[in-house]
């Protein structure tokens, strides 16, 4: 039986479904990668959207709170100070010891608890009782 | 004095003299060895697969269960990871362990040049059937254009496997010989001015959370796509995770080496191994590599052409020379094109901006390995 003879150039080609094949497959190719650099491209303004969400929605609790923030209660005005620190401290009452003060400060990771308290009571923020306790001059 | 003599016809010595093949394949292993020892040409590949090349051609009796293609010999053992493609997916696990995606994440338009340098696969393709291959032998010298060695024995393991050695060797001869090849075509087809167009230092910071969904959004784009690259780019993405997660240092740290060195180790051998002179030196394998260097060398000006055409619709121009980074030989032709960038500017630096369009290439060779073996199944 004769040898059947190897079908060479644009008739193999087409034959063997070349061109499909290869029109095709550069398509493919081309198109999931412009996909992916699409995708890729718009990745990080998805992960901002979706922490912008998530923030706000644990902002949210905090605004209940009203919790100031340290640059507002720290500003430059003592006055100022005393008033965001009595804020804080309405928890305890109208007389308080220092260490309870201290405490509540540190709760609240204020910076220099010790200073803080010493200058409010330098500059008569704090007002000391005679039982040992102590309380807000009235703003 | 008779046991002598036979001791003598089973000895390499005898047999070569039947078959002068097996010298010809020595001297091309040793080659190999010197081209990697002496020239530092991809030494990482070169020397095990020219030390192999050594050993698979030493001459032996058949029978005895010593060469690759015999049963139960251990090279053919060890030939099995190639022949599965195991191999090929481990190497792919530590090379996404040590991908740094930063670069093509800051600069997601680059990634259009490593699909465009993928383009000298197809014209291998049709080039390969003019030539008289079948299509799955076409489809695993195509392949070769991708610039991609485990990619290459990959696809050819499943498509061709009596071509593994002539297409492996091909594709990691080309990616040694990258200094010669591409840069004469870099220069032929860019303008000097072209040369010296600066890119942005950086675009934008790339955040952890973008670094740790690139890996999970790459695998379900591209393995749903083209679910045949699943064994490449599922081992690539994942060994990346692995990195950027920060949670399991120690198994990125050991994908990141000791697999991977394995891996590379046992493939290059043994592909090494398989270019036994009876089975590779045919008119075939000289044909592999002239289609090889045809489809790495339009893989290149693919790249680089489409590089030009995007700058006819960009208002900030990209330097063209990054589209011959498009070909997936990470970092060999990413380096080249920096060179060849500084040789027009010394005050041009190109090699982040060329390794995205290489991390890019690797991705589009393998998606390619996967269509094309989904186009013969």
């Amino acid at each position: 039986m004769p040898e059947m003879e190897t079908i060479k150039g644009i008739e193999a080609i087409t034959m063997h479904n070349g061109w499909a094949m290869a029109v095709t497959g550069a398509m493919i190719v081309i198109t999931g990668l412009s996909v992916l650099s699409f995708i890729i491209s718009k990745l990080h303004k998805v992960i901002a959207f979706l922490e912008n969400k998530q923030k706000k929605t644990t902002e949210e609790p905090a605004t209940k709170n009203s919790q100031p923030t340290l640059a507002e209660i720290f500003s430059d005005d003592p006055g100022e100070t005393a008033r965001n620190c009595q804020i804080l401290t309405t928890e305890l009452g109208n007389s308080f010891e220092l260490c309870s003060l201290f405490s509540i400060f540190h709760r609240h990771n204020l910076p220099h608890p010790h200073i803080t308290i010493r200058n409010l009571r330098s500059a008569g923020f704090l007002v000391p009782q005679k039982d040992g306790k102590f309380h807000w001059k009235s703003l | 004095m008779e046991l002598f003599s036979e001791f003598i016809k089973n000895t390499g010595y005898y047999l070569v003299a039947a078959d002068l093949r097996y010298l010809i394949m020595i001297t091309v292993g040793i080659l190999f060895c010197y081209l990697s020892i002496a020239k530092r040409y991809e030494p990482l590949l070169l020397l095990p697969i020219g030390f192999g090349v050594i050993i698979g051609n030493i001459p032996f009796f058949k029978g005895f269960g010593l060469g690759i293609y015999e049963d139960n010999s251990v090279l053919h053992y060890l030939y099995f990871g190639v022949t599965t493609g195991l191999y090929p997916s481990i190497v792919f696990l530590g090379l996404g362990a040590m991908t740094d995606f930063t670069s093509m994440l800051s600069r997601p338009k680059l990634m259009l040049l490593g699909a465009a340098a993928q383009m000298g696969i197809y014209f291998t393709l049709l080039s390969a059937l003019a030539l008289g291959f079948t299509p799955r032998e076409a489809g695993s010298i195509a392949i070769i254009g991708g610039a991609d060695g485990p990619t290459s024995i990959f696809l050819t393991a499943k498509l061709a496997p009596h071509l593994i050695g002539s297409v492996a060797i091909a594709a990691y001869s080309y990616m040694a010989l990258i200094p010669i090849i591409q840069p004469p075509i870099m220069r032929l087809l860019t303008t000097e001015k072209e040369r010296c167009i600066h890119m942005p230092e950086d675009d934008r910071v790339v955040s952890r959370k973008e670094l740790l969904f690139f890996p999970i959004v790459g695998t379900l784009l591209c393995c749903f796509l083209a679910p045949a690259s699943i064994p490449l780019l599922g081992p690539f993405f994942f060994g990346n995770l692995m990195k950027v997660s920060g949670v399991v240092d120690r198994l990125a740290k050991t994908a990141s080496s000791s697999i991977i060195d394995t891996a590379t180790i046992f493939l290059g051998f043994t592909v090494g191994a398989s270019t036994q002179a009876d089975y590779f030196l045919k008119p075939e394998s000289l044909k592999i590599f002239f289609l090889g260097a045809v489809a790495f060398s339009i893989a290149t000006a693919s790249g680089v052409t489409f590089a030009k055409i995007m700058n006819l619709f960009l208002e900030k121009k990209i330097n063209p020379l990054l589209g011959a980074a498009g070909v997936s030989a990470v970092p060999g032709s990413a380096r080249e094109v920096h060179l060849v960038g500084q040789k027009a500017d010394p005050s041009n630096y190109l090699l982040m901006h060329a390794m995205a369009c290489n991390a890019s290439g690797v991705i589009g060779s393998a998606i390619c390995a996967g269509i094309l073996w989904s186009f013969m199944m």
